[in-house]
């Protein structure tokens, strides 16, 4: 693949933790990689697995899920609920051809600025080699 | 075997029907054109249409899901009998769980199965060469007695032979089944587990899915419906058997149940106590991600 692609990375970052980490590491003016659109939700419990395999049809070519860290949930347990809905769809995603470097599931607390970069940056680096996600869409007539 | 079971089975369905203790039994009957079919015995004289052999592979529990509410406001919910083959029962017990279905509601005629064969040959279909059980796990009586076969391990060996491809070679594979695909929702309408009023298929508001009956539409239905069908798919194959496409749906259902065995040691409906693994946790578990 060639070198400059620069991958389209959608990132499903929950309100209480990692949204207001990804805050804190633009307050902090920490760089982290352009490539991911962050999307708000309440929690990573409310992120639908549909809603990552509708962002891979949609033109990502890349999915991070990003939640508070475990026992640390606003809601008290719905990232316990995402990490086994997650840890289920990483194998089976990667099973119907999307392979499982393009998606990732972490947890960033809302203080870990530079681990929200770190993150970010890492799983930037991983889905690049991979190249281009085109399966599984329209197909340009 | 199956003459006795069958004979069985109609003495068992008059005498409910008779005592009034059942409003309807739903087992198999012979069609004009020879096949196989559900059937819906309302009359003690009609008992004898059911029919019982190795070709019975319907689930019938799907059947369930129109009997669960009073066919009239205010009137109570009419008890049936079905007849269940132990992977049927399975797919009752995920009902039961779910609380679709009173208990109380159902009487169940369960029958020792010797394995169902596939269309036109007298082999077993490969899910019945697997199968663990061969006596249900629960029933109000059975028929038959339970079978002497020696079931194969089970080895996964069709989800490990996709495994082993690159992951180019899989999207191509199923690239090429979903696009076959026309969006029929036969496999819906015959899986026990896919009850929801409105499904995200067809959900317009929002509109997940799109109308078009083309492959992104089709690729997003049949990895939903696996997903919804987590830890729930009891591997009865209903879906299979209905597609008019011959996809192969039990690699995708199947690769779920080897992952949510690996991953939280559950198998579907096995077991009445314990809730399916996507609708609980363990706060302490590792896992990979
Ligand atoms: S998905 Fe298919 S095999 Fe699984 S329960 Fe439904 S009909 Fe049976
Ligand atoms: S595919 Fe999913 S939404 Fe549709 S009926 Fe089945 S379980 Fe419900
Ligand atoms: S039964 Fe077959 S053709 Fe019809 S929607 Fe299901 S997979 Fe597609």
């Amino acid at each position: 693949m060639s070198d400059n692609f620069e991958p389209r990375i959608v990132g499903f970052l929950c309100n209480w933790c990692s949204y207001a980490g990804a805050d804190m590491t633009g307050t902090s003016r920490i760089p982290y990689p352009p490539n991911i659109r962050i999307i708000r939700v309440p929690c990573s419990g409310r992120v639908d697995p549909l809603f990552v395999l509708k962002a891979f049809q949609e033109g990502a070519d890349g999915v991070m899920v990003l939640g508070c860290h475990p026992g640390d949930c606003h809601y008290s347990e719905g990232n316990y609920h995402a990490r086994r809905r997650y840890a289920l769809m990483h194998r089976f995603l990667d099973f119907v051809g999307i392979e499982a470097d393009r998606l990732c599931i972490d947890w960033v607390s809302a203080a870990e600025g530079h681990r929200f970069a770190q993150v970010v940056a890492q799983f930037t680096a991983q889905v690049q080699p991979l190249g281009p996600w085109n399966g599984l869409q329209r197909r340009r007539r | 075997m199956s003459e006795s079971i069958q004979t069985a089975l109609r003495t068992r369905a008059r005498e409910l029907l008779e005592l009034g203790e059942v409003s309807c039994v739903i087992g198999y009957e012979r069609s004009p054109r020879g096949r196989v079919r559900p059937a819906f015995i309302y009359e003690p004289a009609d008992a004898d249409r059911l029919v019982w052999d190795n070709t019975c592979h319907h689930n019938l529990m799907v059947y369930l899901h129109d009997r669960k509410t009073p066919p009239r406001r205010g009137e109570e919910v009419p008890r049936v009998a079905v007849v269940a083959k132990p992977c049927d029962v399975r797919a009752l017990n995920v009902l039961l769980h779910e609380g679709q279905i009173a208990r109380e509601k159902v009487f169940v005629i369960g029958v020792a199965c010797a394995g169902m064969c596939e269309e036109g040959t007298e082999e077993l279909q490969a899910r019945c060469r697997r199968c663990r059980e061969r006596v249900p796990i629960f029933y109000d009586a059975l028929v038959g007695e339970p079978p002497k076969v020696t079931a194969v391990d089970e080895d996964w060996a069709d989800v490990v032979e996709l495994e082993g491809m690159s992951a180019a070679e899989r999207l191509a594979f199923w690239t090429r089944e979903f696009d076959r695909c026309i969006r029929c929702y036969a496999c819906r309408q015959a899986c026990p587990g896919c009850y929801c009023f409105e499904c995200m298929a067809e959900q317009v508001d929002p509109l997940w899915v799109g109308i078009a009956i083309e492959l992104p539409e089709k690729a997003f239905f049949h990895v939903m419906r696996a997903y919804h069908l987590a830890g729930r798919c009891v591997e009865c194959n209903a879906c299979e058997l209905a597609c008019p496409m011959h996809i192969p749906l039990s690699l995708l259902n199947r690769k779920i149940a080897k992952e949510v065995e690996a991953l939280f040691g559950y198998r579907a409906g096995g077991d009445p106590q314990t809730p399916p693994p996507l609708a609980t946790f363990r706060k302490d578990e590792e896992l990979p991600l």
